[in-house]
């Protein structure tokens, strides 16, 4: 029996001419990896930050590990680590110094802050470089610096927000995998916000959608899934009379069109293609091509909002290489 | 709660961190000094030449080598509220907030870094002053009060500037509040000379300005010798820092939301 570590009831934050969380709740389990999954402006990072005890909600009731996050939250952020969207290193500074200040920060004993840098450093694969300042790191290790950063305190809930927003596909697959095995080995239940989804599909237990500041789904990624209605299989076949036959055999016809291709919903679609094929071979019809398209975590979002969440995905990919570059201008 | 060497270490904490970086490039330290050293070299000298100015039987460069350390430090804490909104706008701020040290002693331990890089740049002017062949009281003693005034009095600007900058909230306007106030605070005080000769209403000014209190206490150290106004401008100082990190220290929340 798991239990839930971070608990959100009715969360609200507005702002003098925007409603930003409207009314959320959700619960995350020990250990969980939960993600929060929605287009730019959807409320991602101001409810990171309500969690982080960074900004005040306007209403509802927030607890991690049992604290409350409004009474307490010196409490919260000492068993919490964050990895936020913006930078979180200083390049004035060497990888090890970064560690070394936020463990003095965090109040690590002085006995055993040494070996747990070194450790973090390890696990980054950082630690050739850690005596080099952070503004001569590529993109993709400033972001496992951080990473190793928010771990200098031994969270029990680590918050990410977008953690590879920006990243080439290798430096992305990194923290992918180092996200599952700090949960794997450690058991520290993960926050992750992100519009990629990607992502949530690849890393996530549950995930929630969130739109326009509210959840508008949340489950696992194979039961969200399947809200869709099943796997889009499409055939094409010239034989006369093909999409009469298909109707029936029974399967749901959703279009067919002059030349031939039809569309039909079903579920388990590679279980189904054989049969099909058999079916129809069995009938005399001749099929050029088979194709199968399993539903996507986009679909579903489409489903509950009417709108993709991919589109706007580029906007704060710019705005965080810009930052980079700017912090790389400053020396 | 937080114990209170917990409090000071978190403190020290930012301020050593600050000393690293000026250890990765001290070059900032001889550029920043260079203007504090043209004000001793040119206005200096010209004024010297003018003796128009009572300095109390000392000679003006004597008279101006405190006010001219207290400007260099001034100087650099006016503008820090610059680099904390520099700091909101990368996110580091936002990352030093999700710790859980308090707000004061962020606010307090990145005024003490903004003093640090104070210390250094009135060790060059102090040693500037010296080739000058300035006399001045220069003793164990008199140094050590002098760093001790200045990284309060830099602490205290600080403070100030910290708590603007959540007000104004862009650099281009932190930078421009920061210049709209240095000329006041540092003609409407004894740095350059006394308040004796002031009308009534700019003494008053002068009065509640805290590079005065800087000023004269340093001016004691290093040139009079007259220490009887030291602890009122100690304590003149402490209130004013006390005061205006309070002030920081609540704004500071409004930096990042």
């Amino acid at each position: 029996m798991t239990s839930n570590v971070v608990t959100v009831e009715n969360l609200v934050k507005t702002y003098p001419r925007i409603t930003a969380v409207d009314s959320i709740s959700f619960k995350i389990d020990e250990g969980e990896i939960f993600g929060f999954l929605g287009p730019n402006g959807a409320g991602k990072t101001t409810t990171i930050r309500m969690l982080l005890t960074l900004i005040k909600p306007t209403s509802g009731k927030i607890t991690v590990f049992g604290v409350d996050a409004l009474t307490d939250p010196a409490k919260v952020r000492q068993i919490s680590g964050y990895v936020p969207q913006d930078l979180s290193v200083d390049g004035d500074l060497t990888g090890y110094e970064n560690l070394l200040m936020y463990s003095k920060l965090y109040g690590v004993p002085r006995d055993g802050r040494e070996k747990r840098i070194r450790s973090v450093l390890e696990n980054m694969g950082l630690q050739d470089r850690s005596g080099d300042l952070v503004n001569t790191y590529s993109g993709g290790m400033m972001r496992r610096l951080e990473l190793a950063q928010s771990l200098v305190n031994r969270p029990k809930v680590l918050f990410l927000d977008e953690p590879s927003i920006g990243l080439d596909p290798n430096a992305r697959s990194i923290i992918w995998d180092f996200v599952k095995n700090l949960r794997n080995e450690f058991g520290t239940t993960i926050f992750i916000t992100t519009h990629d989804m990607n992502e949530a599909d690849a890393l996530c237990d549950r995930i929630a959608f969130i739109d326009k500041g509210r959840l508008v789904a949340i489950g696992k990624p194979s039961q969200l899934k399947s809200t869709v209605g099943g796997d889009l299989l499409m055939i094409s076949s010239k034989t006369p009379g093909c999409g009469a036959k298909l109707k029936g055999l029974g399967y749901q016809v959703i279009s067919n069109s002059p030349e031939g291709n039809f569309e039909m919903l079903v579920s388990n679609g590679e279980r189904v293609i054989p049969r099909l094929l058999e079916d129809l071979k069995a009938n005399g019809m001749i099929v050029e091509s088979v194709a199968l398209k399993k539903p996507t975590l986009d679909d579903v979002f489409q489903k509950y909002t009417g709108t993709k969440i991919a589109e706007e995905g580029e906007t704060s990919v710019e705005v965080r290489r810009t930052r980079r570059t700017l912090r790389k201008l400053r020396r | 709660m937080m114990s209170l060497t917990t409090y000071l270490s978190s403190i020290l904490t930012l301020a050593e961190f600050e000393l690293r970086k000026l250890r990765h490039d001290s070059s900032q330290i001889w550029i920043r000094g260079v203007q504090p050293a043209l004000w001793l070299l040119i206005f200096g000298e010209a004024f010297s030449a003018i003796r128009g100015i009572p300095t109390g039987g000392f000679t003006y460069l004597q008279f101006l080598t405190p006010g001219i350390l207290a400007q260099s430090v001034m100087f650099v804490a006016i503008f820090y509220g610059i680099t904390l909104v520099w700091e909101r706008d990368l996110g580091l701020l936002n990352k030093l907030l999700s710790t859980p040290v308090p707000r004061s002693a962020i606010v307090l331990g990145k005024a003490l870094s903004a003093s640090v890089r104070g210390v250094f740049q009135a060790l060059v002017v102090l040693a500037l002053a010296l080739i000058l062949g300035v006399n001045l009281a220069v003793n164990p003693l008199s140094v050590l009060g002098v760093l001790c005034t200045i990284v309060l009095f830099g602490v205290c600007v600080s403070c100030l500037s910290m708590g603007l900058a959540p007000i104004f909230r862009t650099r281009e306007r932190v930078m421009g509040i920061g210049q709209l106030l240095t000329m006041p605070l540092f003609f409407a005080s004894n740095a350059i000379y006394p308040t004796s000769i002031m009308p009534d209403w700019l003494r008053v000014i002068a009065i509640v300005n805290p590079l005065s209190y800087a000023v004269d206490a340093m001016r004691a150290l290093l040139v009079t010798g007259d220490f009887s106004t030291i602890p009122q401008d100690i304590i003149a100082l402490l209130v004013a820092t006390a005061i205006l990190a309070t002030m920081a220290s609540l704004t500071l929340k409004r930096m990042v939301s």
